[in-house]
């Protein structure tokens, strides 16, 4: 019998359900309900963190008191992504914007809608946020369709 | 958090148990996510064959003529001479009962009332101690014993696949008369 080596084909099954959180609970139900973004205040640290969460990162203490922030802002970083997150080639490039909400000291990760090349987005452009109408609202970070630059 | 010490004991912060309930009626947002994790493992040249073989219904070994060990499964490489092993020999399939458990839950952890029975099984021609490790039936919880004669039962020629689950399971070795 000739000698060749073969493969050992398997595959591991796994399914995570990962929860929003205490904080992540609150902001995405305020989003969800009233369309609206929620951020938590730490006073001492003089910080708005958007989205809403449970401790300062800073100081370590609880938070409780939610703010709610503007839907627009200041675009302050992009990156244009021309892979998918499994590392297959996209058709046509997607923009991803780190926005500074009015009214946040952090700034918010998500789509930048209706550009097509780096070239036509200039850093501190105002952006405007947009959300889905209230029946599509499910719940989730997706509930926000992306940035538009105003 | 944890470390966080008010007169020398612990603060203990404490987590939020999600309410399977509130859970269910979908009030607790969550992202779910099944990735496909796959993988292929490279048999390499002896396990290879030693599956190959399996197809066939056989089982094969490897010797080392150094130190004349015939090793089950087998290697290219004899881990006690350091020096490549340098021929194929088939062996029996039937062998003795090396060790055992009687095993009365299942991989995850569900109960049975009859156990399974994992052994190591030292194979009639290979060296004292090799062995594969395999399901032994048909026996008793209580006759099973070290030493017990077993024979392979092989799934029928069509079903195998080169994989040693082609052996379906060991069964003791009737003694006639």
């Amino acid at each position: 019998m000739k000698s060749q080596t073969q493969k050992w084909h398997g595959e591991i099954p796994i399914t995570s359900q990962y929860t929003a959180g205490v904080a992540g609970q609150i902001f995405l139900a305020a989003l969800k309900e009233r369309g609206e973004l929620l951020g938590s205040r730490c006073a001492p640290c003089n910080q708005v963190y958007v989205p809403a969460r449970q401790f300062c990162e800073r100081c370590f203490a609880e938070l409780s008191e939610r703010v709610s922030v503007k839907t627009s802002g200041t675009l302050k970083s992009f990156t244009c992504c021309h892979v998918d997150h499994d590392g297959k080639q996209l058709r046509a490039p997607q923009f991803w914007a780190l926005v500074q909400l009015d009214g946040a000291t952090t700034l918010f990760l998500h789509r930048l809608l209706g550009v097509t090349e780096p070239a036509q987005i200039k850093l501190g452009s105002r952006v405007e946020l947009l959300i889905k109408p209230k029946t599509k609202r499910a719940g989730s970070i997706l509930d926000i369709e992306g940035f538009r630059i105003a | 958090m944890n470390a966080d010490r008010e007169n020398g004991a612990p603060r203990v912060v404490r987590g939020t148990p999600v309410d399977l309930r509130a859970l269910k009626r979908g009030k607790i947002f969550f992202t779910s996510y099944t990735p496909r994790l796959r993988y292929a493992w490279d048999t390499g040249e002896a396990i290879s064959r030693y599956l190959e073989e399996l197809k066939h219904g056989r089982l094969i070994a490897r010797r080392c003529h150094r130190c004349q060990r015939v090793m089950i499964p087998p290697r290219m490489f004899c881990e006690r001479c350091f020096r490549p092993t340098d021929e194929w020999v088939y062996v029996r399939d039937s062998g003795k009962v090396n060790t055992f458990s009687l095993c009365y839950v299942t991989w995850d952890v569900r109960r049975l009332k009859q156990p399974e029975i994992p052994s190591v099984i030292e194979i009639d021609g290979a060296s004292p101690g090799m062995g594969i490790l395999h399901l032994v039936k048909r026996v008793k919880p209580k006759e099973m014993r070290v030493g017990l004669e077993v024979k392979a039962v092989w799934k029928p020629a069509a079903k195998r696949v080169g994989s040693i689950t082609d052996i379906s399971h060991w069964e003791p070795i009737s003694r006639r008369g």
